[in-house]
């Protein structure tokens, strides 16, 4: 193999190249242009394009870099999942920023940034490149964090997302030299082959403890979830969105890819994931249940919906194992939830920003109150995706769930499918008690005096891809199921392992 | 393979309506009433002839299936591909839940005509969708399906008590939601470990699979999914102690949303017993047939008792259906030809009764807004004809013969008393106990002098009141003293019930129900002793069923 | 068309009746309500005498004619249709039902003139006089038991008619309630007698049970004959006011007065005996029920004869006489001369509805009066409603070739020959003694002494036509209704017992019945004889009392103060009831069940789960310092429990080897 990229590797990468690529330019052009509309165009450009760069690993799917980079399926769902999410992020964010008079070139620079470091995660299919990508994606989300630079809750955020982040950036980079010095590869294919079957040294079992942590802090699994409230609500309520979303997708894809590739962590790692798992749960809905700031209930619950992902992974440990049915749906049951997840809580945040008004005041949950009567379609809206994060039929999140429980039973692992269901019960409350509040309660005096505030065009279009979204996955999972579970997601060139053997 | 797609069409036309609804003008409250109106009388119209003409008297099994694959789960156990199926049929029971279910709401259209001035529309749309859920899960014969429909149910409900409902509403419609979904989550967790064992949500595949020993359950394994299945429905209908949300539900909700939960939505529990419960986990539920029986036996009593000394008019009558429920519970656990069909049957007679009892009382609200029946008394002066009526489903749902009330708790009674001589005895206390609660509170409130000035001036039934109530008279009458018409048709539904409770051990003595078109046993793994988890039969029973289904269409 | 074919055109005719009165009568004037009711009862009527002019005129008029008109319930095994049948026993009954009840309707349309609600009240009258049919020409249990809750509720309004009187809608809702505690045991016994016999067609079921495979059942051994009769006959004790039940008879005299003769007095409720005399053939199999029958019926003739003594409201006494007089009949049912029973259904049915019907005239006339202490030397001012109720008092108190006389008589010596039976002839003829001093009792009180009354302010008055016609036909068939059985004093046939032969052969073949019949006739004069001196007592008693020294009975009264009030008081049964039975399952209700088990207990818990989630949640928010280094320590905290988690817990995969991962 070539130490020189060809051109085929850089095709494989090509939408993290153009994310980039744009990201550099709106640099560029903010000294030129003061036409907000102009960089904001420029930003959904360069996002959308990103998302077509996908083409190529479409067209002919393999590895890039020798190996470095999966371009398969799996990770094409993925980028496009990003590429979506920043689309919805960029357009939902310009008002915003109108709004908050904060300057969008840099913003929208970092948000593809941040974008393309996900890009890389979800694709990368060796450890230091993984690492590349979480520093890309984490360090322009530290700055996006405090973009919000006069407002100390801002800088705040920012300053604890930044130390953690990277205490916990170091526990991952630790678990690689593990990782390294039991298997001597940092590639997850070649690793699964050195540690082959008598895969239980205790060096590789604490690098992939050590890895776990790292990631478990990304995804804001308990009890590395504890930076998550502030952070989310601190931050810009447009970097909110993106949080939520993207790097959750990105390092569970990450997860996923090792998951599938090395088999020895998948026997590491099942009471770890149970444990997780319950304890996250447990650590959103309680937390979310008496929240009164809107942003704050959402970053709760955005916690819980990773302790039922992680349900789906304690599942995966145990399906991987299981000959007859396969850990192949169980896959499918996260990347599908991942993507209604991500649909819907982009698409609440965008409502919360715009609700949030000059300097987000309106963050409490009394300024909902009425809302079903001010302004129906914007709380039909926030109602369906609280209903789909409750996981009620006809919503994605509902199929989301119900693909989650299959898994934890075709697991057998019915007590962890029975705290779930708790926990789902448990979450119903809050999301109902903010339904009841839009629809039941009259408006509190302040806000029943302000005109209902007007939701610019892009906006809309954010909310109508959500709600559409939201629909369609509800109605008919199948386009993205089948996808999906068609055979061969991951590594689809599975002669790629034996012919390293 | 029949032409026009029947059921579906049925789900759907409330769909269709709630579709024209949004285009009408949120302020022009006549015609959305109007338009409503026409389309849930155009869905009874449809129900009453589709599924008369569909499910042929002495007909067995089930009719007017409809089966399309929907949702693709991937491969499992050693089927390539397991399929979500749109599966829809109908039997004798399930057919006059729907009617029931579409008269009920054109009723409760027809009663919210006036009472009902804040935000009309949505709240007609409520109304037309929770129609959708409800006629749903009568016909789904998926098992997902089912539960998708279960739970789509619970978002009209929700709004319907909690945005037009009275002042405790927001308590009592959270209670609601959060007591229904506790039960039905579990369910869901049922129904995956069958799909997870049969590798199929297909009800009828199961149910075969099940009765000829495709798939054994370990006793152990067979218990726990009958309680998780039990448990919803024993919330839904609602089973002592699972009930105390009835009350607050019922006295929160506005008329409509009463008689519709009263009339229909309860019944969805004891309809999930007698689907699911008994033809799929026979020897579970025998086990656990005396503790039911017991539960249901106080509920009768304990719900007659409370009711008997509800200073609200309102709550008397829902705990009345908790005591009516307890005998449906009773019958449904008997295990007997007769009381399962005077179950069947006191599920519709309940369903008109009780709906009968919650429109008056909110007639009474819409005079005097309260519930209090301090506030009442002597009210047959003023209004002489809504007392008669009421004395009428008063009557009726006390159980006097020749009333639709007596049918159902005499065969519910006879039949258990074949089987089990002290639970009837001791469940036929009710029927004193009915009789003291129903006819303390109408002496109460029409009885007397006037002691509210107010009440004096209160003016009789309005001719659209009128009607409904004659309608219903008229239908209690008839199924009264014709009660045959509904027996005879419900007769070889429930009769396949107790057949699908037999096991192989004594397969021959049961007629293979009809869903089964391939009419020998599925082959299937042998049934292993030991019991290893489940013996997967994705091979045998779901989709060569499946597609003979279709095919012999 | 032979009637007899069509016999459901006799219920039918007054249900048209009702149904046309209650929903258009509304606006008419009085005559035609009239004419409808009237009309509807008088067709039955003659139906009725046509259908039975049929059934007698069959060559084979022994034979029993059923009749299939529908399927009403049916169910797997089980159905009942709407088959209506008749015999000798239905004949009875059905006469006496629509005749009396149709004399009745004729007085009402006098009494009720000046009422509100007319209409209403003469389409319940009506309506029960369609369930009383049903009741009495049902073929099978479910059927009867149609009427057997009609009547109930149909004498539920009419108690209540004047529903703005608070007791007047008590004493209807007892009513009705007290009778649902009978139909309780009435259900179980037709649940159990379907158990036994797979029907409940009489003829099916007394076919099965006439089967000498069912043993006699001795006395003390409980097999399902025992059981099924003790249950029935708790639905007759409900219906016909026995003991423990007897209670909502006296306060359903809060009802108009007609309602209290027909129903509260000749027809609904001797449902009970009919019930009883329709099924010997169970009651023959079980001694024990027998004797609870006839014990039963015997104690509640006497006990209800003592409280009459010192009622003084005029339809108070004549209500416990009623139960007593059907404790005769009990008695009468219970030692096994179910025709004497029947006969003095038949004779009761008239002279008392007469009595009721006077007294009706009387109250008529005194403006709405009741206390007889405020009455007295009404006999010169209405001459009419006195001579008949004189006819009625004289029936009941058995003087001899009166009516009353010869059942009455025919009971008493059945009593006297059965084996054992002598305690209950005495406590019979004790009562025949009581009965004979109140009702004199009464009529010397209403009509003679002097006046107790006001003259300025009721002005008395004789009744219109319409009322005093059927009480002279009522008081004629009290005189010579007992004519049938007057052959048999001089050994000759009683027609009476003849005629319903057929049905009771069954019956009276049994131990209890031959032994009778043989020393019947050497008995009959001289136990008559006894009789008519008791009665004579009685009258002399009441004579003495209440003519020569009016100033006695208080002093009496006062002599035996606490054995007055409890009769005064009925024993204190009603009180008795309500401390034991209503007001503790009240308390428990509310207090316990309501408040406690429902309230405290389940939402209790529910809502504490909830408050539980909540402050768990709350603490769960509070682990949010804001502090970053805490964090930090979180964050350390956790590594160390993953960690520990994933070297410490064992393997779950130890063994299992590690399979291909996505397919």
């Amino acid at each position: 193999m070539s130490a020189f990229p060809n051109s085929a590797d850089l095709l494989h990468v090509l939408p993290e190249l153009i994310w980039c690529v744009f990201g550099a330019l709106l640099m560029l052009l903010q000294p030129l242009t003061q036409s907000r509309r102009f960089l904001t165009i420029v930003a959904v450009m360069g996002a959308i394009l990103g998302v077509c760069g996908n083409f190529y690993s479409v067209h002919n799917t393999g590895t890039a870099f020798s190996g470095l980079i999966a371009a398969d399926r799996f990770s094409i769902f993925f980028s496009h999942l990003i590429g979506l999410i920043a689309i919805m992020v960029i357009l939902g964010a310009n008002s915003y920023l109108e709004r908050e008079r904060l300057a969008d070139a840099e913003f929208y620079a970092l948000v593809l940034f941040a974008t393309a470091g996900m890009g890389v995660l979800a694709s990368a299919q060796e450890l230091l490149t993984a690492f590349i990508g979480l520093e890309m994606s984490s360090i322009s989300s530290y700055i996006l964090a405090g973009y919000r630079r006069d407002v100390l809750k801002s800088g705040e955020s920012s300053m604890k997302y930044f130390l953690l982040g990277s205490f916990a950036t170091a526990f991952f980079l630790y678990g690689i030299a593990l990782v390294y010095g039991a298997t001597g590869t940092t590639n997850l294919l070649r690793m699964d082959v050195t540690a082959g079957a008598e895969s239980t040294s205790i060096l590789l079992k604490l690098g992939l403890a050590l890895i776990l942590i790292g990631l478990g802090f990304k995804v804001a699994a308990a009890p590395f979830q504890i930076w998550t409230p502030d952070v989310y609500e601190g931050a810009p309520t447009p970097v909110t969105a993106l949080f939520s979303a993207g790097p959750k997708a990105a390092t569970f894809a990450l997860l996923l890819r090792i998951f599938a590739d090395v088999h020895a962590a998948t026997q590491f790692w099942f009471y770890a994931f149970w444990i997780l798992a319950a304890l996250t749960m447990f650590a959103g809905n309680l937390g979310a249940l008496l929240q009164t700031n809107v942003k704050r209930m959402l970053a709760y619950s955005s916690i819980a919906h990773a302790g039922y992902i992680l349900v789906a992974f304690a599942a995966v440990t145990k399906l991987s194992a299981d000959t007859n049915i396969g850990a192949g749906p169980a896959y499918a049951a996260v990347a599908f939830y991942l993507l209604s997840y991500a649909l819907v809580k982009v698409g609440a945040f965008t409502i919360v920003s715009q609700f949030g008004g000059a300097g987000e005041k309106h963050l409490s949950l009394d300024d909902y109150a009425g809302l079903g009567e001010r302004q129906p379609f914007v709380a039909a809206a926030l109602s369906l995706f609280l209903l789909s994060l409750l996981g009620l039929p006809i919503t994605a999140g509902f199929f989301g769930k119900f693909y989650v429980f299959k898994a934890a039973v075709d697991a057998h692992l019915i007590w962890l499918a029975v705290l779930l269901a708790a926990n789902s019960i448990i979450g119903a409350y809050y999301y109902i008690r903010l339904i009841v509040i839009m629809y039941m309660r009259d408006p509190i005096p302040e806000v029943a005096a302000t005109t209902p505030i007007r939701f610019p065009v892009v906006v809309n279009v954010v909310l109508a891809i959500a709600v559409i979204g939201t629909l369609w996955l509800g109605i008919l999972p199948n386009y993205a199921l089948n996808y999906l579970l068609k055979p061969g997601l991951i590594n689809d060139s599975q002669s790629q392992i034996t012919q390293m053997k | 393979m029949q032409t026009i797609p029947m059921l579906t069409i049925l789900i759907f036309l409330p769909a269709a309506g709630v579709m024209g609804l949004l285009c009408l003008r949120k302020d022009d409250h006549e015609w959305i009433r109007r338009f409503a109106f026409v389309v849930s009388l155009l869905e009874l119209m449809a129900s009453v002839w589709f599924l008369l003409a569909g499910v042929p008297l002495g007909s067995n099994g089930y009719k007017l299936e409809e089966f399309h694959q929907w949702i693709s789960l991937g491969p499992h156990l050693d089927a390539p591909q397991t399929w979500i199926n749109y599966h829809l049929g109908v039997d004798g029971i399930s057919m006059f839940l729907v009617i029931l279910t579409a008269f009920l709401t054109v009723v409760s259209i027809l009663c919210s005509w006036k009472s009902i001035d804040k935000r009309v529309k949505e709240f007609f749309i409520m109304i037309l969708l929770l129609e959708v859920g409800v006629v749903g899960v009568f016909l789904s014969l998926d098992l997902f399906l089912f539960f998708l429909f279960w739970e789509v149910m619970l978002i009209p409900m929700y709004f319907l008590i909690g945005i037009w409902g009275h002042d405790r509403r927001i308590y009592a419609t959270i209670k609601f939601v959060l007591y229904t979904m506790s039960g039905s989550i579990l369910m869901l967790i049922g129904i995956l470990w069958l799909y997870n064992a049969t590798g199929t949500f297909d009800l009828p595949s199961i149910q075969l699979a099940l009765q000829h020993g495709g798939l054994v359950l370990p006793r152990s394994t067979e218990t726990l999914l009958f309680l998780a299945f039990f448990v919803a429905f024993a919330i839904k209908v609602p089973l002592f102690p699972f009930h105390t949300w009835l009350p607050d539900a019922h006295v929160e909700a506005p008329t409509a949303g009463s008689v519709i939960l009263a009339g229909v939505l309860l019944k969805m529990g004891t309809y999930g017993m007698i689907r699911f419960c008994l033809p799929l986990f026979p020897d579970a539920a025998k086990r656990f047939a005396t503790p039911i029986a017991v539960l249901a036996i106080i509920g009768i009593i304990y719900g007659a008792l409370v009711a008997l000394v509800q200073p609200n008019l309102k709550k008397l009558v829902a705990y009345s259906s908790v005591s009516h429920l307890g005998f449906v519970v009773l019958g449904i656990f008997a295990f007997q030809t007769v009381s399962m069909q005077g179950a069947v049957f006191q599920m519709l007679a309940h369903g008109i009764s009780t709906g009968g009892l919650f429109l008056l009382v909110g007639m009474l609200y819409d005079r005097r807004h309260t519930f209090e029946m301090s506030q009442f008394g002597g009210l047959c002066a003023p209004m002489p004809q809504l007392a008669a009526f009421f004395l009428f489903v008063a009557l009726s749902s006390m159980g006097l013969p020749m009333l639709n009330g007596f049918v159902g708790e005499f065969l519910i009674l006879l039949g258990t008393y074949q089987v089990h001589w002290n639970w009837a005895s001791w469940a036929a206390t009710g029927v004193i106990l009915s009789a003291c609660y129903l006819l303390w509170s109408y002496q109460k409130v029409f009885y007397g002098d006037i002691t509210v000035e107010k009440n004096r001036t209160l003016p009789d039934i309005s001719t659209r009141e009128r009607a409904i109530l004659v309608t219903m008279a008229v239908i209690t009458l008839w199924m009264g003293i014709g009660s045959t018409f509904f027996t005879d048709r419900t007769a070889s539904a429930s009769q396949a019930v107790i057949d699908q409770m037999q096991r192989p051990q004594h397969a021959e003595e049961a007629i293979v129900p009809a869903p089964a078109k391939p009419s020998q046993p599925a082959p299937g793994r042998p049934a292993n002793a030991t019991g290893s988890a489940i013996a997967p039969i994705a091979s045998a029973a779901p989709r060569p069923n499946s597609l003979e289904r279709l095919g012999t269409r | 068309m032979p009637i007899l074919d069509h016999l459901w055109i006799i219920p039918l005719l007054p249900l048209l009746g009702s149904a046309i009165n209650g929903l258009l009568g509304g606006k008419w004037p009085h005559n035609i309500v009239n004419s409808v009711a009237l009309g509807a009862t008088g067709l039955s009527f003659a139906c009725a005498l046509e259908a039975v002019r049929e059934f007698v005129s069959e060559p084979n008029h022994q034979a029993l004619v059923h009749r299939h008109f529908f399927d009403w319930i049916s169910a797997g095994t089980f159905t009942a249709g709407f088959d209506l049948q008749m015999d000798q026993l239905t004949v009875v009954m059905l006469l006496v039902v629509t005749g009396v009840g149709f004399l009745i309707h004729i007085y009402s349309t006098g009494y009720m003139a000046h009422e509100g609600g007319y209409y209403r009240f003469f389409s319940y009258l009506n309506l029960f006089m369609f369930f009383m049919l049903i009741l009495v020409l049902a073929a099978n249990y479910v059927l009867l038991f149609v009427g057997w809750e009609g009547v109930g509720l149909c004498s539920y309004l009419l108690i209540g008619f004047y529903f703005l009187k608070k007791s007047a809608a008590d004493a209807g809702k007892k009513a009705f309630i007290v009778n649902r505690i009978g139909d309780f045991g009435f259900m179980l016994g037709m649940f159990l007698l379907f158990r036994a016999f797979g029907s409940l067609d009489f003829t099916t079921v007394f076919q099965k049970a006439a089967d000498p495979s069912w043993a006699h059942e001795p006395w003390g051994q409980f097999g399902t004959m025992t059981v099924a009769c003790l249950l029935l006959f708790m639905g007759a004790t409900g219906k016909s006011a026995q003991l423990p039940l007897y209670v909502w008879l006296p306060d359903a005299m809060e009802g108009p007065t007609p309602v209290s003769a027909l129903i509260h007095a000749a027809t609904m409720v001797t449902a009970g005996v009919y019930v009883v005399a329709r099924s010997h053939i169970l009651f023959v199999h079980s001694e024990t029920a027998m004797v609870v029958v006839a014990v039963v019926g015997c104690a509640t003739a006497f006990f209800a004869a003592t409280i009459g003594l010192v009622q003084t409201d005029i339809k108070k006494v004549l209500a416990y006489s009623t139960v007593s007089q059907l404790g005769y009949m009990f008695l009468a049912c219970g030692v096994g001369v179910f025709s004497a029973g029947i006969f003095h259904l038949m004779t009761h049915a008239f002279f008392k509805a007469l009595l009721f019907l006077a007294a009706g005239s009387v109250i008529h006339a005194m403006g709405g009066e009741q206390d007889m202490r405020h009455m007295g030397g009404l006999s010169k001012k209405i001459k009419y409603t006195y001579w008949t109720m004189l006819m009625a008092t004289l029936a009941i108190s058995g003087a001899p070739l009166f009516a009353g006389f010869f059942s009455k008589d025919q009971i008493l010596l059945g009593a006297y020959t059965i084996e054992g039976g002598k305690p209950l002839y005495a406590i019979g003829l004790l009562t025949a003694l009581l009965t004979a001093f109140y009702m004199f009792r009464l009529i010397f009180l209403t009509f003679h002494g002097q006046q107790r009354y006001d003259e300025h302010h009721v002005h008395v008055h004789e009744s219109p036509r319409s009322m005093l016609g059927p009480l002279v036909i009522l008081a004629v068939l009290s005189i010579f209704g007992g004519w049938l059985a007057l052959p048999a004093f001089w050994g000759g046939p009683d027609y009476f017992a003849n005629f319903l032969a057929p049905v009771f052969s069954g019956g009276e073949a049994s131990a209890a019945a031959a032994a009778s019949e043989a020393a019947a006739h050497s008995l009959e004069l001289p136990l008559a004889g006894v009789a008519v001196f008791t009665a004579l007592l009685g009258f002399a008693v009441a004579f003495w009392l209440y003519i020569r020294q009016p100033g006695k009975p208080e002093a009496i009264a006062k002599s035996v103060g606490g054995l007055y009030t409890t009769l005064l008081n009925k024993y204190y049964v009603d009180e008795l009831y309500a401390a034991v039975i209503v007001k503790p399952l009240l308390w428990l209700s509310t207090e316990v069940l309501w408040k406690i088990v429902d309230v405290a207990g389940i939402d209790g818990t529910v809502n504490g789960i909830a408050h539980g989630t909540t402050s768990l949640g709350d603490t769960v928010r509070h682990t949010q310092s804001g502090n970053t280094r805490s964090y930090a320590v979180w964050v350390v905290i956790g590594a160390l429990v993953i960690l520990a988690v994933i070297f410490l817990w064992p393997y779950w995969s130890a063994a299992r080897p590690v399979a291909g991962m996505v397919r």
